[in-house]
């Protein structure tokens, strides 16, 4: 890898974001209001073309604002986001064409079916006529939900549900796909398959950037990962680098050790 | 534009699956219509606004009674006419103090032969010397409930003195012409020549000279014969259901904002007042079928419940503008309202506190004219009296679309407003 493969946080020279580099994120900051606590703080992430990059954190540790501000949800409060080098400012349309989120609450009408809500994301993504048709019937194919196209998703599973939601963000094949603790609370079978179909996508060349509090996750799926602790990036690499680097023995020992012991109950 | 229209289908089938939600949408109104009418029309009864039933107990089975019953046929007061033989004044109290009738009539026994001695002896006074003889009334008595409002008593007792006033005119001016005749009689001419000789008299003296001609209001294109109740509440039952649609509208936003849609919908190539857009069409379809479900409830269901039959007759398009522009202003106002507020039980509750507000100053409760000053002056802020301004000009006073525009500006400049503010918060609040 060109880039540091260990960058420490408040790096005084930061690399310039090169032709490869899909997300890039310098010094972010946001505060929420009745918040005192910073939600990020000197947060600073460059991701490339084509990695499986995962940002682990505890919880509240700010993986979900982090997203946010990557996806153009909302601005922070100051530092810059470019997207293969366009900003939100000026070409938020371009950007979201070719970003996919699969948001950590799902994103599904519980009253309609799933063929419904692939047929309603899919035509506000632009989608139309006979391909809206084809990318319906891959999206139930890839959430393996054919046989219940037509039942409500709030007779769902939690696990059903969760693999809708992601087929629903890969409808527009997006060249990023941005994904928010799309596993939590479901069972092995539902993320076995998820996780194969993520490193399937990510072959094909989708780069992805995975949020999640499982170590063993980001561990099994990433090519990199980011530490992620109050609101700014402690530590990165690959896993094996990581634990090259830190001189322990297994990823959780370095986790624990860069993000403390106490409980994080936010 | 085709994203507003899967916009417009996603919410409609949304609204097709809650049942529940859209019955209540379409109940409520139309109950409380049919209870407030059935209620106000009591109350028109109590103001004197349809026609008084009068109990009338004629003891005396004389002229009188007779001559009052013809004089109060063309009244507004509806003769209950009791049997002298099973019923007394008893009766008559009992019945208008308990409160199954406002008013009562008895005509006491031996009235007709009193009265007709009286007004005998009224000319048979000597000469012109000296003071007029003091003459006694004949008494008919009345009953009424004290309960009645003052309005409706008077007016009771007006129609009754009136009656008494003409029947006891008419015997004078029978008994003067018997006087006449004498007199000139007397002085030798022939009564005959006289045009005031015998019973020509009170005949000529029916005769109008001066009367009374009623206009309504400016134009006058609606009789005086249309009840208003009807043509006031339907329209204002209407709307109170139309802006009640704000609160689903709301929750349905709440719904979106409250789980990962709309983060998602964010997220995507599609700007909120497309979204916006698709919500206000499906929900303005809504309002449509509310508005038609309560005039069918008022043109067919009303007649059966013994009310009038409410009445489209003039300017269909400028009614369907305004059911248009009022459904929209409901629909800007619920999705303001589901992202200025964080949670659907807030959204409910400021959005049917606010909507009855709006509908209580607005006239939909108490029309606008029988409110104190105050009062009226405020009504003019309501977005439900703009609405129910606009159909009172289209249905009570028979004017044309020219003379609601202000009003239709007005919801429109509402609905405009509150989707702009709408999406400013929708930007804050990703
Ligand atoms: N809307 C909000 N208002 C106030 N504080 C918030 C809000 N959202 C998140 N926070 C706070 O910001 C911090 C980061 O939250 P979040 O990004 O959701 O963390 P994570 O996704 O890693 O669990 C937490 O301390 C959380 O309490
Ligand atoms: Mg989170």
């Amino acid at each position: 890898m060109g880039q540091t493969a260990f960058m420490k946080p408040g790096n005084p020279y930061l690399p310039e974001p090169g032709p490869d580099c899909v997300v890039s994120a310098r010094s972010l900051v946001k505060h929420y209001k009745n918040n005192d606590r910073p939600a990020l703080n000197d947060f600073t992430l460059d991701v490339q073309q084509g990695e499986f990059f995962g940002l682990l954190g505890p919880n509240g540790a700010g993986k979900t604002t982090a997203i946010s501000i990557l996806t153009g949800l909302f601005p922070a409060d100051s530092g810059s986001v470019r997207i293969r080098g366009m900003s939100f400012q000026e070409k938020e349309h371009e950007i979201k064409r070719i970003l996919g989120l699969v948001p950590q609450d799902i994103g599904l009408y519980d009253t309609l079916t799933a063929r419904e809500n692939l047929n309603f994301f899919g035509k506000l993504c632009g989608i139309s006529g006979r391909k809206l048709g084809e990318r319906i019937q891959q999206g139930l194919e890839f959430a393996r939900l054919t046989e219940h196209a037509r039942h409500p998703v709030a007779t769902f599973s939690t696990g059903m549900k969760r693999r809708l939601n992601l087929a629903v963000g890969l409808l527009n094949e997006p060249q990023l796909l941005v994904l928010d603790e799309p596993c939590v609370g479901i069972d092995a079978q539902s993320r076995h398959l998820i996780h194969e179909q993520l490193k399937e996508i990510n072959r094909q060349g989708t780069t992805i950037l995975y949020t999640t509090h499982y170590i063993e996750e980001a561990q099994e799926l990433c090519s990199r990962i980011g530490i992620i602790d109050n609101g700014r990036l402690v530590e990165q690499g690959s896993p094996v680098a990581l634990l090259q680097q830190s001189g322990r023995g297994n990823l959780e020992e370095l986790f624990l050790h860069l993000t403390g012991k106490e409980l994080r109950d936010t | 534009m085709l994203k507003i229209f899967a916009a417009t289908t996603k919410e409609l089938l949304l609204l097709r699956r809650d049942r529940t939600g859209l019955l209540v949408l379409f109940l409520m109104p139309a109950i409380l219509v049919v209870l407030i009418t059935l209620v106000q029309e009591n109350v028109m009864e109590l103001t004197g606004q349809k026609k008084t039933q009068v109990l009338f107990l004629d003891l005396d089975q004389g002229d009188l009674g007779k001559s009052l019953q013809k004089q109060l046929a063309t009244t507004t007061l509806d003769l209950v006419l009791w049997d002298e033989g099973q019923k007394d004044i008893a009766d008559i109290q009992a019945a208008v103090t308990g409160g199954g009738y406002q008013v009562g009539v008895v005509i006491p026994k031996g009235a007709s032969a009193r009265f007709t001695e009286e007004t005998a002896r009224l000319f048979q006074q000597g000469n012109g010397k000296g003071k007029p003889r003091e003459m006694t009334a004949t008494s008919v008595q009345l009953f009424v409930d004290p309960g009645i409002m003052a309005g409706l008593r008077s007016g009771v007792t007006a129609q009754l003195q009136m009656a008494l006033t003409t029947i006891g005119l008419e015997a004078k001016l029978a008994q003067l012409g018997g006087v006449l005749a004498q007199t000139m009689a007397r002085a030798g001419a022939e009564p005959e020549q006289s045009p005031l000789a015998g019973e020509k008299l009170p005949a000529l003296f029916r005769q109008p000279l001066l009367d009374l001609q009623e206009h309504q209001g400016d134009s006058g294109a609606i009789g005086a014969s249309q009840y208003k109740p009807v043509q006031q509440n339907v329209p204002a039952w209407a709307l109170f259901g139309m802006f009640f649609t704000a609160i689903p509208i709301a929750g349905s936003i709440l719904q979106e904002r409250n789980s990962g849609i709309w983060i998602r919908l964010t997220a995507l190539p599609v700007s909120p007042l497309v979204l916006f857009t698709g919500k206000a069409v499906a929900y303005m379809g809504v309002c449509l079928c509310q508005f038609l479900l309560i005039a069918l409830i008022g043109a067919f269901l009303f007649p059966s419940l013994g009310l009038p039959p409410f009445t489209v007759s003039m300017h269909p398009m400028a009614i369907l503008l305004t059911v248009v522009l009022s459904s929209l202003a409901a629909c800007g106002y619920g999705i303001f309202l589901g992202l200025a507020c964080n949670s659907y039980e807030q959204a409910s509750t400021l959005g049917s506190t606010s909507v009855v507000a709006a509908a209580a100053i607005g006239g939909v409760m108490v029309p606008v004219y029988a409110m104190p000053q105050v009062m009226q002056r405020l009504s003019v802020i309501s977005p439900l009296n703009w609405g129910l301004t606009a159909f009172q000009d289209l249905l009570l006073r028979g004017y044309s679309l020219s003379a609601i525009l202000d009003d239709l500006g007005r919801l429109l400049l509402f609905f405009a407003v509150t989707v702009l503010l709408s999406w400013k918060l929708a930007g804050i609040r990703k």
